[in-house]
């Protein structure tokens, strides 16, 4: 294997990991919380179709950004009014947001159909970003960066911060962070709007970096592969970054299969695009044998808030 | 504030069925309040989705096919949620129970005999099941969420289809379009009543539903499934075992799943093509809430979406609404059915006088 295609493997592979990994620190962040938030995928949906609008009317990428990141927080508000003030049932609640991003999205999209937009490229100096070694390191979109910087922040966040250790409490026991005098519930409605601005970023990464356009449905199960990597990573940032790594790696063998690549393509090119589902349950199924995966598992993962008063 | 909130001491039995027809009202006037802020004529477009299907008597044989598969589907579903066995890959146990009822169809191509069919129903029920087996054994073996196993492999499913339509199913004769051929006569299902499209499996669609209302609320299996999904701890010391009920929910939603796919691929499809996987699945999740995970709610339920479905096409052609509308109907459905269940647990009550404030703040203020 050559340096040039080590080069190009590593910079494929970091480039389709990204939103996934942006996705998944969102909901690492929700379900710390207590909260599990299955409607990653909805609200990817709505920022990617969002992102895309905006990317499409005003050519600028940033606002694009800021525009997925407002839509996927306010979506995600209706699935903490629902959960948080009104005690829903957070599986059937998240699985509601997740239609409702499905639709949504296919319907602010249809008439954008195929129409191409410019991607969010590196902003380094040409030299840098075409330099055929160093481009591995300055090649890439400001949302790669971002998302490399968001696993430091939330590790950091979480275990380093006051503010990450009472949102950690609230995930354990609710009640008792209660009685101390936390609000659980504005805690956790943070922790959900942080989640849907990470989602919307995440979906907004489809038409930036991926693929330049709009297409209905275009994050293809990625939000629920974000939600199966927080279990991978028993809910630590540094290891969502690895678990988003390996399968960025699965998505860049599928490429590279489906471009001709030698030995690869002796596989059907369905059982690639099957191979990101399957991995993510070979990779759940291991982790729960290597050890009881639940005992990592915030103890108030998914549970109403009940308090007495 | 005005009101709040209090806890009833049971669940209000009225408010639960009550809820489903609420959701449906709130669902009619936020859809034309919401449609007709974006431009379109949003009564006309409510009218079209949720009347019109119902008040024109020659869309009611639309409105039995489409409602059929998810009767099939919603009350396998129903029945899973009530064992709390997050069943959510309906879609790819229903793919899995097409394909395997394809290959009967194949591999009986051209011969005659009333078997055949039943044989594509048995096979189509089996992959459905063995499909669903998946995450029933790495849930029950090694305690893997069976909501991203189902799911996972809903999408595989997909990608399954693909494949053998593709490569070892395609249509010889079929020109390079990728389908399988069409199946032989014995392989079809055939029309109920001539000259019309309703076929068979609407009224084996009905004849699940009550089989299964009869099972769940006359018979042991029935009263474990609602043991173990109310009261886990409870089952356990009546020495219901957990995985046993996770294993019939799994199956017995699966072999649904696959029966509606089978019945489906050989009543209106007739052959296996790239676009069988019609999101039947998903939605009949949303039918399983709306009944209220009951049996025979689940044959109004599915009425109800069939009509979203039905109405959704005919205000793509009248109004000009887009087809995605109606997922957005679905998805408003289903969030105001959840919002709504806080008043069955709860009851609003009006705080009217000052003393009654004061004295819970007092009892708040102690330690």
């Amino acid at each position: 294997m050559t340096i040039g295609l080590l080069i190009a493997v590593t910079m494929t592979l970091i480039v389709a990991s990204t939103p996934i990994l942006i996705a998944a620190l969102g909901e690492l962040v929700v379900e710390r919380a207590g909260v599990l938030n299955l409607g990653v995928e909805g609200m990817m949906l709505i920022g990617a179709v969002t992102g895309f609008i905006t990317m499409f009317t005003t050519g600028n990428p940033w606002l694009a950004v800021l525009v997925a990141a407002i839509a996927g927080l306010l979506s995600s508000l209706i699935f903490g009014f629902l959960t948080l003030s009104l005690s829903a049932n957070q599986t059937a609640t998240g699985l509601a947001l997740t239609i409702f991003g499905t639709g949504f999205s296919a319907l602010a999209g249809q008439s954008y159909s195929a129409m191409p937009v410019s991607l969010f490229r590196s902003v380094f100096p040409a030299e840098l970003t075409t330099h055929p070694y160093l481009r591995v390191l300055f090649g890439y979109s400001p949302l790669v960066y971002f998302s490399l910087i968001m696993v430091v922040v939330v590790w950091w966040f979480l275990k380093r911060t006051r503010g990450g250790l009472i949102l950690r409490a609230v995930g354990e026991n609710d009640l008792s962070a209660h009685s101390i005098g936390y609000p659980v519930r504005a805690i956790r409605y943070g922790a959900i709007a942080f989640g849907g601005a990470m989602a919307g970023i995440a979906g907004a990464c489809f038409p930036l970096l991926l693929t330049p356009q709009w297409a209905e449905g275009m994050t293809a199960g990625r939000g629920w592969i974000a939600v199966a990597l927080v279990v991978f990573a028993s809910w630590r940032p540094f290891r969502l970054l690895a678990g988003a790594y390996l399968f960025g790696l699965v998505m860049t063998m599928e490429l590279y299969a489906k471009a001709g690549g030698g030995p690869l393509t002796a596989i059907p090119s369905e059982l690639w695009a099957a191979m990101p589902y399957l991995a993510t349950i070979a990779v759940l199924v291991l982790i729960s044998i290597r050890r009881d995966a639940s005992t990592n598992a915030p103890a108030c993962l998914g549970k109403p808030f009940l308090p007495s008063n | 504030m005005p009101f709040r909130l209090e806890k009833r001491p049971a669940p209000s039995r009225l408010m639960l069925y009550a809820t489903p027809f609420g959701a449906l009202a709130l669902t009619m006037i936020a859809g034309a309040l919401v449609f007709s802020l974006i431009g379109y004529d949003g009564l006309a477009a409510v009218q079209q989705i949720f009347i019109t299907p119902l008040t024109s008597t020659f869309r009611w044989q639309d409105l039995a096919v489409k409602a059929s598969p998810l009767i099939i589907i919603g009350v396998g579903l129903a029945v899973a949620y009530r064992a709390n066995v997050w069943n959510i890959g309906a879609e790819g146990q229903y793919i899995v129970g097409g394909l395997t009822g394809t290959w009967v169809a194949l591999a009986t191509h051209g011969m005659t005999g009333i078997w055949i069919l039943p044989a594509m129903v048995l096979a189509g029920m089996a992959g459905g099941m063995a499909y669903a087996a998946i995450p029933a054994f790495f849930k029950t073996r090694f305690n893997v969420n069976e909501i991203l196993t189902s799911l996972m492999l809903t999408y595989a499913s997909v990608q399954l289809v693909y494949y053998v339509v593709r490569g070892p199913w395609k249509d010889p004769m079929g020109m390079g379009f990728p389908q399988t051929r069409v199946f032989s006569e014995a392989a079809r299902l055939p029309n109920m009543i001539p000259g019309t499209i309703v076929h068979w499996g609407v009224p084996v669609a009905l004849l699940v539903a009550l089989v299964v209302w009869f099972v769940m609320s006359r018979s042991v299996f029935g009263y474990r499934i609602k043991v173990v999904g109310a009261a886990p701890k409870a089952a356990r010391y009546a020495g219901f075992s957990t995985n046993a009920t996770i294993w019939l929910a799994l199956l017995v939603s699966g072999g649904l799943a696959g029966l509606a796919g089978v019945l489906e691929v050989a009543g209106p499809f007739q052959r296996m093509v790239p676009g069988f996987p019609t999101n039947y699945g998903f939605t009949a999740i949303i039918v399983a809430f709306l009944a209220r995970l009951h049996p025979i709610g689940v044959i109004f339920a599915a009425i109800v979406l069939a009509v979203t479905f039905v109405g959704g096409d005919l205000a793509q052609t009248t109004t000009g609404l887009p087809s995605a509308a109606s997922g957005i109907f679905q998805a408003m459905l289903l969030f105001f059915l959840l919002a709504g269940d806080i008043l069955v647990r709860y009851r609003v009550r009006r705080v009217s006088s000052q003393p009654a404030a004061g004295v819970r703040a007092a009892a708040e203020a102690q330690p």
